[in-house]
């Protein structure tokens, strides 16, 4: 259980590969590495150019660095505001998602309360359910709520959704920390709330950087429910208003390849910022 | 009582937009709904509509061979895992790169493939300058080489995260008895069968359930960028029937027991994968 405080070790003892024979290997892994690093390039280079090279050639490289594909895209596709609508969406979902399972984990595993063993397992147990299954009752559900075309649909059910993954792993984490802190702290007269903000909250640092690229990621990508729940321009999130931009007949592909970049980067760069943390998730996910 | 009180916000969202949800859908999967007036009680006749309803068992057998990619997924990303695991030269930067796929959001690893794939795109120009002209096909243009390229991709956006699970497990393991099997003279491959794999049993089960739902329930976004489940019905999958039977046709009793149908053939695989692979162990 302690694999969710500590990351997912290097662990020194394991014997490495290193003999000569372990090329074709290497080789096969960089091959799969280079495909991975290839959409970023082609977005990129593509995005460069200007739309008579890209009509000219399907491949090569900008032979001028022209920014018009960004600005086409940017104000004249409206990527400017799906942008914050995602940001707006995103960073909603993911200070929801902290608060309640930060609470709840803490109440599952330092609380002792009446029925807090069938509650937890009660989340929990929707872990896996697939959310096709529910996109015509959540749509309904959402129509009455009069919730349709605003960001609160997709906050609180992107929230929603990642709740019983997100509780489990705060209560995993919180659980990991010793009882003896919380002891001291009432002894000290600190009530309920005073220990869990000042005392464990500052300590779960760790388990909440892997919970905000968890939902940060998921939150950003998410399309079909975005699909369904935010029909006008002006609330439109990225995955979805990106696709304004492929015309029904005749596409500005430069400025296409602009939007995707402009979709990716964000998640890209919290991933390589964040990589470690996401490591330690799946880790506290899989390893009981 | 603060206990109860602290779990209630999380407690609240999942019983609304889940457990709700899912208490509807069973109940609706067995009435004609259109969604604003009241469902009317039809029994089974749901159920038995879509058993017959050629372009639903289509859709199916299209997720069952999506389907195709979980025994791909729970071989291969083991050796690329373990290879990591020991540490091949470059391991750091393999690691890091090999989730990346899974970092890009679907949408755009969708709308990437259909732009290289199109008829006058940058892979058939790419033939055509190599000289490989006969080569050169609509790709998204008939099943015979869509389908395999939606599986390609769909298997390299998720085969990170499979990695990602298995070195998990393989850092849970003693490191003393891979090296005890290695100075008794045990081939890497013979670790890995023998000492590696008995211990990563839960991350298997992980690993075939999570890329089963997959095929059966993360499909639609990938449908819908490259091919919008054409041409024709091609590319169908059961995601995109629910879809067009809810939104299009206002059907959304039918496509309440679609859902419900489909959980249920996702729960039976689920289990009989995991019975299949545990007696296996034993």
């Amino acid at each position: 259980m302690g694999t969710v405080a500590s990351a997912a070790a290097d662990s020194p003892a394991v014997p490495r590969f290193r003999s000569a024979r372990s090329w074709p290997v290497v080789v096969a892994l960089a091959l799969f590495s280079l495909s991975t690093i290839l959409p970023l390039l082609f977005m990129a280079a593509t995005a460069f150019r200007t739309q008579a090279d890209w009509d000219r050639n399907k491949i090569g490289l900008p032979t001028t660095a022209s920014l018009g594909a960004f600005e086409r895209a940017w104000t004249g596709a409206n990527i400017d505001v799906y942008f914050r609508n995602s940001l707006i969406v995103t960073l909603g979902a993911v200070t929801l998602s902290v608060i309640c399972a930060t609470l709840a984990g803490y109440s599952f595993s330092k609380i002792s309360w009446r029925l807090r063993a069938p509650v937890y397992y009660f989340v929990l147990s929707w872990i896996a359910i697939p959310p096709l299954l529910m996109m015509v009752p959540i749509y309904v559900e959402m129509v009455q709520l009069g919730l349709l075309d605003t960001y609160g649909s997709v906050i609180l059910l992107y929230t929603a959704l990642n709740m019983p993954f997100n509780v489990y792993l705060m209560t995993a984490f919180f659980r990991s920390l010793p009882d003896e802190l919380i002891e001291a702290a009432r002894i000290d007269g600190a009530g309920v709330h005073r220990t869990f903000l000042r005392i464990m909250l500052p300590l779960a640092k760790p388990a909440l950087a892997t919970l905000i690229i968890f939902n940060f990621l998921w939150a950003w990508n998410e399309f079909l429910f975005a699909l369904l729940m935010l029909q006008s321009d002006s609330v439109k999130t990225l995955t979805v208003g990106v696709l304004s931009l492929q015309g029904r007949f005749t596409t500005d592909y430069p400025a296409l390849m602009a939007g995707l970049l402009i979709t990716s980067l964000p998640v890209v760069g919290a991933y390589l910022i964040f990589q470690r943390h996401l490591v330690r998730g799946i880790v506290a996910g899989t390893v009981k | 009582m603060w206990g109860l009180l602290y779990a209630t916000p999380a407690f609240a969202l999942v019983t609304i937009f889940v457990v709700y949800p899912f208490g509807s859908i069973l109940y609706h999967a067995f009435t004609r709904w259109d969604g604003i007036a009241p469902a009317q009680w039809v029994g089974l006749h749901n159920f038995r509509l879509l058993l017959h309803d050629p372009l639903f068992l289509r859709a199916l057998r299209n997720n069952l061979i999506f389907a195709l990619s979980v025994p791909v997924q729970l071989i291969v990303p083991l050796f690329v895992a373990y290879a990591i695991h020991r540490r091949v030269p470059g391991w750091r930067f393999f690691r890091a790169t090999v989730f990346l796929p899974a970092v890009y959001a679907t949408v755009v690893i969708g709308i990437l493939t259909a732009t290289v794939l199109q008829l006058d795109g940058p892979l058939n120009s790419a033939l055509g300058a190599v000289g490989l002209d006969s080569l050169q096909r609509e790709w998204l243009g008939n099943a015979r080489t869509s389908i395999p390229i939606i599986l390609l991709v769909v298997i390299w956006t998720n085969f990170g995260y499979n990695v990602l699970l298995y070195l998990a497990g393989m850092s849970a393991i003693d490191p003393t008895l891979e090296e005890a099997a290695r100075i008794d003279g045990a081939k890497w491959s013979r670790v890995l069968r023998h000492v590696v794999v008995p211990s990563l049993r839960r991350v298997m089960e992980i690993v075939l359930v999570v890329n089963t739902i997959t095929a059966f329930a993360f499909m639609f976004t990938y449908i819908y960028t490259i091919t919008n489940g054409g041409p024709g019905y091609d590319t169908y999958v059961s995601e995109f029937y629910i879809y067009n039977q809810a939104f299009t046709n206002q059907n959304m009793g039918y496509a309440a027991a679609t859902g419900v149908l489909l959980v249920g053939i996702v729960l039976v695989i689920g289990l009989v994968q995991i019975r299949a692979l545990t007696r296996e162990e034993r």
